[in-house]
C-alpha cells in the first residue's frame, strides 16, 4: 500500500513543517502582524502602523476635550459625546404600524435589470457551450467521470459559476481584528476573474457598516472583554459535552436565568448556535398534525426546523396581515388536508426584524389575530433583541406589549450581544420540555464559558445591576438552588419587574463590575445611539432620493439597487473610497430576482460623522449609478447633515 | 383538407389583423425599433438563441407573476364555507396545549444531569459541593483547561473581541478561521476543510448540501442522530445496512446496483454514510474495508469522525491515522472540534471541490455566524499540542485499556464498544438466554434485513424503562462514590431505531492510570451493587 506510506511521510512532513514554524501554527504572519494594530490597546486611539492608515477612521473629527474621557477604542466603538445624537427606539402608542411603502422603480430600470440577467445567463450558457468543447478539463468536476456522478452538476451550479462568480469579490472577504465600528480587510486580488483569490498581504481598515454589531459589543476592550478574560482564566474555553451528559456548568444556569429575566419570560434555555436553536428546537414544538404558519421571508434556520418537525407548513405574504388572516380562516375552517380533522395546534412563526427587508413584524395586529384565532406565537428575535425598544428588549418592548402574552421568544446572541448561540424563552413547563425534547440538550455541545460570560456581561450592561445594601448570605453560589431544577428562575426576588435590572446575585461573583455597567448608563447610551443612527441613516437615504425598504427604526437598512451589475460596482466603489466603507450586497436567491440590494447594518459604535460619511458616499455613488428613484421630498446632502437631529426627531418623515 | 382551410380562414384574417395592430402599436413605443432590429438580427444569426431568450422571458414573467403564498383552493378536497360558518369553526376550534408539563419521570430525567461549579475537567466540583472524578464529559486529550490554550485565547480575545458578528459570507470570515481550516486540513492530510460553528449541525448540513432527491445513500442502521436528521432533510433515497456489518453493506451495494441496471436509471450521486466510532455504542468501523467497498462500487464515503477525531490514532488524527488510510480517500470527513479539540464547532474535510461546494450550499454554514475567534484559535492551538505531544494519545489509550481491563471481566454487563474506543458504552447483561444476544450483527442471519427499512430483521428486545431506571441507579451510586458518569442520553421516540440503554463513559488523558483504574472499579462496584440486588 504505497499510498499509506506516502501518506505517513506526508503527515510527518506536515508535523515537521509546523514545528519549524516555532511551535504555534497559528502564530501566523496574520496574527503577529495584527498585533501591531491593536498592540497599544491602552491608548484610546490605536497606532495603526501596520495597515493603510486612514485618519478619518482612527481619530474623531473633533478631538475630545479635556473633561471627556472615553474608555473605548475609537476604531472599535466611536467616540460620541454629543447628547443630541441620541434617540429612543419606541413605537408611538395608538398609531398603527407602518413600514415605508415599497416603491417601484421606473420601468426602464426593471427592464434593464431583466435584460442584464438575460445577458449574463445567455453569456454564461455560451461560455459553457464553448468551454466544454475547448477546455474540457475545466469542466471535468462537473461531469460524471469514471463511474461517479458529478458532485455538483454543471446545471445545478450554473448560477454560482456564471453569475455569482462575477461578483465574488464582494462576498466572503477575509477580515481580521474586532468587527466593530471599523474592520480590517485582508486585501486580496484575483488573477482569473474571481475563480481564485490571492491575498496580497496588505490590509485596509474600513468603516464597517455590515457586521451585526447593533449595540457595539464587538469590542476587544471594555467591561465585557474584561469579564470574558476572567472567565477564560477560571473556566478555560470548553464546557465539555452536551447539556444533559456532563456539560452543564453553573454559568449555564446563571446565563439562562438572566436571559429569562432580560426577556421578561418565566424561563429560558440557551443553545450553542443560533441556527441550531431554530433547527433543533422547532421539531420539539410541533409534530405531524400541527400546522406552522410561516412568513414567506422567514430565515433558513426556521424552514430547516419546520421541515424536520414533520408539521404542515403554509406561508403568507411577507408581513401582510390581510393575507395572514385570510390564510388563518382558511386553514382553521378546512382543517387538515384530506381528513379535515382539526389541527392539533397552529404555530405562527415570524421574525421580529427581517434582516433582508428591514421590516418589523406588525405585532399589535398579530396579537389581535392571536386572540381571535388561538394560534401559538413564535417570534424569532435574532435581529431585534437588543436592537429595538426603549430597553433593548426587542419587538415586544418596542410596541409596548407584555412579552408573556407571547408564547415563545427566540433570539440569538450573535448580533446585539457580540457573542454566539441562541435562546428560547417561554413559560417554565414549555422550556423544560424543550430542554428535554429539543435535539440540542441531548446531542449538541453546550455553550462555551467565554461565550456565556459575554452574554451575561453584555446583557447586564444593558439592564444595569442592582446591588442590595446588605450582602447576600451565600454569595458564592447564588444560583445553585437551581440544582433542584424546579425552582431556578422563580426564586428571584418577587419584584422582578420587567424590564428591570439584573440583581447582582444573578451574576457570577468573580465578574468585574464596571461602574457604567452597574448603573446601566453604558447600555442606555448604546441603545440610544443606535436608535439615533438608525433613524438618521434611514431618513437621510430617503431624503437623498434612494428607494429603501423597511421601517425607520430598523437598524437594518436595505437600499435597493435592482441591477445585478450595480451591486458589484457599488460594493467596489465603497471599498475603494479614500475612506473605505465595507457593505453587504445581497441578490437572488436571498431576495427576489430583480430586487438586489445593499444592506447596511447600523451600530451604536458608529458616530454621527460615520453616518454622514456613509450618506456622502451613497450620494456620490447613487448619482453615478442612477439609483435615486425614490418619491417624496428631497434634501441636498449638506442640509441632511446639518439638520440631522431635526430629521431624526420628526414624528413622521415628511 | 380545403374544407378545414376555409373554416380557418376567418381565424387567419383575425390573427393577421391583430398582428398588424400589435406591430403598429409596438413601433409607437420609443426605442422599439432597436429592439426589433436586435431580435431580427439575432434570430438571423442564431435561431436557437431566440428560442432560448423567449423561453427565458416567459420564465421570468412566470416567476414574477407566481405568488409563493397562493392559497390552494383548487384541490378537490376544498370545502366552500361562508364567512359565518368560518367564524363558527374558528370559535369552535380549541388547540392542544403547546406543551404538556413534565411528568414526574421526565422531571427526574432533567434533574439528574449534574451541574458543575467552576471549570469542567478531570476533577470537577459539583453543585452538591463534592469533587468527583469525571468519566462523563468529553475531554479525551485533556486539552480543556490547558494553560497555553487559555493564554492564546485571551490574547485573541483582546485582538478580535468575542463574537464574529456575521456569517462567513458577510465579513464573518476572519483570518483565524482560515488558519484553523488550514490547520485541520494539514493535520488530516486533506486538500481543504470547512468550519461550522456547531458540531451537531455540521453533518446535518453537509449531507443535504450534496445529496438531493434522487441520489442514493447507503447508511449504517446505527448512525447518530445528527446524521439521521441530515438524511431526513436531504430527501434522497436511503438504503440501510446492518450496524457495522460490512458484508451486509456489500449486499446492499450490490442490490442497489442491480436495481439501477434493471431500471436503466441514470447515474446519480451515491454515498455511503457511516461513523468512525459510533456515538451510539462505541463500535468502530473497519475503514480499509469500507474504502475498498466504496471504490469497488464507486460510492463516495461520508465518514463522521465526531468521536474518533482527536481520540484515536498516534496523534489523534482519527481513524485514518489508526488504519493508515490516507484521509484523501475519505471523500467527506466530518469531525467535531468541540469534542476532539475541546473548543466548539465542527468541520468537514475533503477536496477543494467538496469544501467549496459547502461554502455555498451548507445551510448552517451560510446562514449562521462563524464561530468566535477565540475558540477558533483555541482549537488551532489544540492541534498544535496534539502534533507535538504524541504521549497524550498513548496515555489516553493506556487509560482506556486500564478501564477496559476492569470492566471487561464484569459479568452483569456487556460492552459493545471497540477496545480502543475512548467512549465506552455499558449495557446491562441479563442472565436469561432470550435476551443474552447482543444487538451486534455478527451472527450473520440467514435472511438479510430489508434495506428499505431502517429496522433490522430481528431487532433486539429490551425493556427501555426498566434498563434506564437501573442504569440511573448505577449512575447515582457511582456519583455517591465520587465518580461522575452518565447514561447515554437519547431522544427516545425520535431516534429511528431505538437504541439499547447504556451508561457512557468518556475516558480522558488528563487522568492518571491509577485514577482510571480506581474509577473503573467504582463503576464496577456500582453495577454489581445495583444489578446484584435484582438477582
Ligand atoms: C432570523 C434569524 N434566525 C437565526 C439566525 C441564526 O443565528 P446564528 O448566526 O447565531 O446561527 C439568523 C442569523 O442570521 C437570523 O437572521
Amino acid at each position: 500500500m504505497s499510498t499509506a506510506a506516502s501518506y505517513l511521510s506526508a503527515v510527518s512532513e506536515a508535523d515537521a513543517r509546523a514545528r519549524a514554524h516555532g511551535g504555534t501554527p497559528n502564530s501566523t504572519p496574520a496574527l503577529s502582524l495584527s498585533s501591531s494594530l491593536t498592540g497599544s490597546s491602552e491608548d484610546t486611539v490605536l497606532d495603526d502602523t501596520g495597515a493603510d492608515v486612514v485618519d478619518a477612521l482612527l481619530y474623531p473629527r473633533v478631538p475630545p476635550t479635556s473633561e471627556q474621557v472615553f474608555t473605548t477604542v475609537h476604531t472599535e466603538f466611536g467616540h460620541c459625546a454629543n447628547e443630541k445624537y441620541r434617540f429612543t427606539s419606541q413605537h408611538r402608542a395608538g398609531t398603527p404600524y407602518k413600514s415605508n411603502p415599497e416603491q417601484d422603480p421606473p420601468y426602464y430600470i426593471v427592464l434593464t435589470t431583466y435584460l442584464s440577467y438575460l445577458m449574463v445567463i445567455c453569456l454564461g450558457h455560451l461560455r459553457d457551450f464553448i468551454g466544454k468543447r475547448m477546455r474540457p478539463s475545466r469542466y471535468k468536476h462537473l461531469m460524471a467521470q469514471n463511474g461517479y456522478a458529478a458532485l455538483n452538476s454543471d446545471f445545478d451550479s450554473f448560477y454560482t459559476r456564471r453569475l455569482k462568480t462575477r461578483i465574488d469579490d464582494c462576498f466572503s472577504h477575509p477580515v481580521t481584528g474586532v468587527p466593530g465600528r471599523t474592520i480590517v480587510l485582508l486585501d486580496r486580488y484575483s488573477p482569473d476573474y474571481n475563480v481564485t483569490m490571492i491575498p496580497t498581504g496588505t490590509r485596509t481598515r474600513a468603516l464597517n457598516i455590515s457586521s451585526y454589531n447593533y449595540l457595539g459589543f464587538a469590542q476587544g476592550k471594555g467591561a465585557c472583554a474584561d469579564a470574558v478574560e476572567e472567565s477564560v482564566i477560571r473556566y478555560g474555553v470548553c464546557a465539555g459535552g452536551t447539556r444533559l451528559e456532563g456539560g452543564t456548568l453553573d454559568l449555564h444556569l446563571q446565563a439562562e436565568a438572566l436571559v429569562a429575566r432580560f426577556i421578561g419570560m418565566e424561563d429560558a434555555l440557551i443553545s450553542s448556535m443560533g441556527f441550531a436553536t431554530n433547527s433543533t428546537i422547532i421539531p420539539a414544538l410541533v409534530t405531524k398534525g400541527c400546522l406552522v404558519v410561516s412568513d414567506e421571508y422567514n430565515h433558513a434556520s426556521i424552514r430547516y426546523g419546520v421541515r424536520l418537525s414533520g408539521a404542515s407548513v403554509r406561508m403568507f405574504k411577507h408581513n401582510d396581515m390581510q393575507s395572514l388572516e385570510t390564510l388563518l380562516r382558511e386553514v382553521i375552517s378546512q382543517g387538515q388536508p384530506k381528513t379535515h380533522r382539526p389541527w392539533k395546534k397552529i404555530l405562527l412563526i415570524v421574525e421580529g426584524l427581517y434582516s433582508m427587508e428591514g421590516t418589523l413584524v406588525n405585532l399589535p395586529v398579530v396579537m389581535e389575530l392571536k386572540k381571535k384565532y388561538k394560534f401559538y406565537l413564535f417570534i424569532d428575535e435574532a435581529h431585534s433583541i437588543g436592537a429595538l425598544g426603549p430597553h433593548g428588549r426587542g419587538v415586544a418592548d418596542y410596541f409596548g406589549i407584555n412579552p408573556r402574552s407571547i408564547d415563545i421568544l427566540m433570539g440569538t446572541f450573535t448580533k446585539s450581544f457580540g457573542a454566539a448561540g441562541g435562546y428560547i424563552a417561554g413559560n417554565k413547563a414549555l422550556v423544560d420540555r424543550l430542554r428535554l425534547r429539543g435535539h440540542s440538550g441531548t446531542y449538541a455541545e453546550a455553550m462555551a464559558p467565554p461565550v456565556l460570560t459575554q452574554v451575561i456581561a453584555s446583557m447586564s450592561s444593558i439592564m444595569g445591576v442592582t446591588i442590595p445594601v446588605e450582602k447576600s448570605s451565600s454569595p458564592a453560589l447564588p444560583l445553585l438552588r437551581a440544582s433542584s431544577v424546579d425552582t431556578h428562575v422563580s426564586e428571584f426576588e418577587p419584584e422582578c419587574a420587567y424590564p428591570g435590572t439584573a440583581p447582582v446575585s444573578a451574576l457570577p461573583v468573580w465578574m468585574p463590575l464596571a461602574p457604567t455597567l452597574v448603573d446601566g448608563s453604558d447600555g442606555q447610551m448604546r441603545l440610544r445611539r443606535l436608535a439615533f443612527n438608525t433613524r438618521y441613516l434611514n431618513r437621510g437615504l430617503r431624503k437623498l432620493g434612494f428607494i429603501t425598504y423597511g421601517h425607520d427604526d430598523s437598524p437594518v437598512v436595505p437600499l435597493l439597487l435592482f441591477g445585478p451589475g450595480k451591486m458589484a460596482v457599488f460594493s467596489r466603489m465603497m471599498r475603494t473610497r479614500a475612506t473605505p466603507i465595507v457593505i453587504v450586497v445581497v441578490a437572488y436567491p436571498a431576495t427576489p430576482l430583480v430586487l438586489s440590494r445593499v444592506r447596511f447594518c447600523l451600530s451604536a459604535a458608529h458616530t454621527k460623522e460615520d453616518v454622514d460619511m456613509v450618506l456622502t458616499a451613497c450620494d456620490e455613488i447613487g448619482d453615478f449609478l442612477d439609483l435615486k428613484h425614490g418619491a417624496g421630498e428631497r434634501w441636498p446632502l449638506q442640509e441632511i447633515i446639518d439638520r440631522a437631529v431635526e430629521l431624526v426627531n420628526m414624528p413622521e418623515a415628511p | 383538407m380545403s374544407g378545414t382551410t376555409s373554416t380557418l380562414e376567418p381565424l387567419f384574417t383575425f390573427v393577421t389583423s391583430s398582428y398588424a395592430a400589435l406591430e403598429t402599436n409596438f413601433f409607437k413605443i420609443p426605442g422599439s425599433a432597436v429592439v426589433a432590429r436586435y431580435v431580427k438580427s439575432s434570430h438571423q444569426n442564431d435561431p436557437g438563441r431566440t428560442l432560448l431568450e423567449v423561453i427565458l422571458i416567459i420564465f421570468a414573467v412566470r416567476t414574477l407573476l407566481q405568488s409563493r403564498t397562493r392559497a390552494d383552493h383548487s384541490g378537490k378536497h376544498f370545502i366552500q364555507f361562508d364567512e359565518k360558518e368560518i367564524d363558527d369553526l374558528v370559535d369552535e376550534w380549541t388547540p392542544e396545549p403547546l406543551a404538556q408539563p413534565l411528568t414526574q419521570q421526565e422531571k427526574a430525567d432533567l434533574a439528574c444531569a449534574p451541574i458543575i461549579v467552576g471549570p469542567n475537567g478531570p476533577k470537577p466540583k459539583l453543585s452538591t459541593g463534592k469533587t468527583v472524578t469525571n468519566l462523563a464529559s468529553y475531554n479525551f486529550t485533556g486539552l480543556s483547561g490547558n494553560t497555553i490554550i487559555k493564554e492564546r485565547a485571551i490574547e485573541t480575545l483582546r485582538k478580535y473581541g468575542l463574537g464574529s458578528c456575521g456569517p462567513p459570507g458577510f465579513y464573518g470570515t476572519q483570518d483565524v478561521h482560515i488558519q484553523l481550516e488550514r490547520d485541520i486540513a494539514d493535520f488530516l492530510g486533506t486538500e481543504a476543510a470547512i468550519l461550522y460553528s456547531q458540531a451537531f449541525s455540521t453533518i446535518s448540513s453537509a449531507i443535504p448540501a450534496f445529496c438531493k432527491r434522487g441520489d442514493v445513500i447507503v447508511a449504517d442502521r446505527g448512525v447518530n442522530f445528527a446524521i439521521q436528521k441530515g438524511l431526513q432533510i436531504s430527501r434522497c433515497t436511503v438504503r440501510w445496512y446492518d450496524h457495522n456489518d460490512l458484508e451486509s453493506l456489500e449486499q446492499v451495494l450490490e442490490s442497489v446496483e442491480k436495481e439501477r441496471r434493471k431500471k436503466k436509471a441514470p447515474l446519480t450521486r451515491r454515498f455511503i454514510v457511516t461513523e468512525g466510532i459510533f456515538d451510539h455504542d462505541g463500535a468502530m468501523s473497519d475503514l480499509p474495508k469500507l474504502v475498498e467497498l466504496k471504490e469497488k462500487y464507486k460510492y463516495r464515503l461520508i465518514l463522521d469522525e465526531s468521536v474518533s477525531f482527536g481520540s484515536v490514532g498516534r496523534t489523534g488524527r482519527g481513524l485514518t491515522e489508526l488504519y493508515n488510510v490516507p484521509a484523501s480517500q475519505v471523500d467527506m470527513l466530518v469531525g467535531s472540534v468541540a469534542n476532539g479539540l475541546s473548543s466548539c464547532g465542527g468541520f468537514c474535510a475533503g477536496s477543494h471541490v467538496v469544501v467549496n461546494h459547502q461554502r455555498i450550499n451548507g445551510t448552517s454554514f451560510v446562514f449562521s455566524a462563524s464561530m468566535p475567534a477565540t475558540l477558533s484559535v483555541a482549537a488551532s492551538e489544540g492541534i498544535n499540542i496534539l502534533r507535538n505531544t504524541p504521549s497524550i494519545l498513548s496515555t489516553l489509550q493506556d487509560n482506556v485499556r486500564a478501564v477496559r481491563a476492569v470492566l471487561d471481566r464484569v459479568e452483569c454487563i456487556s460492552i459493545p464498544s471497540h477496545s480502543a474506543s475512548p467512549i465506552i458504552h455499558i449495557n446491562i447483561r441479563w442472565p436469561s438466554p432470550a435476551t443474552l444476544q447482543l444487538p451486534s450483527a455478527t451472527s450473520s442471519p440467514t435472511k438479510p434485513s430489508n434495506p428499505l427499512s431502517v429496522l433490522p430483521r430481528d431487532p433486539p428486545q429490551f425493556d427501555v424503562e426498566l434498563e434506564e431506571r437501573l442504569l440511573q441507579d448505577v449512575v447515582d451510586e457511582a456519583l455517591a462514590q465520587g465518580v461522575m458518569i452518565t447514561r447515554a442520553r437519547r431522544l427516545r421516540g425520535q431516534e429511528l431505531v431505538d437504541v439499547r440503554p447504556s451508561v457512557r463513559l468518556a475516558i480522558s488523558a488528563a487522568l492518571t492510570r491509577k485514577e482510571c483504574e480506581k474509577a473503573a472499579n467504582t463503576v464496577k462496584a456500582a453495577f454489581v451493587k445495583v444489578l446484584g440486588k435484582r438477582r
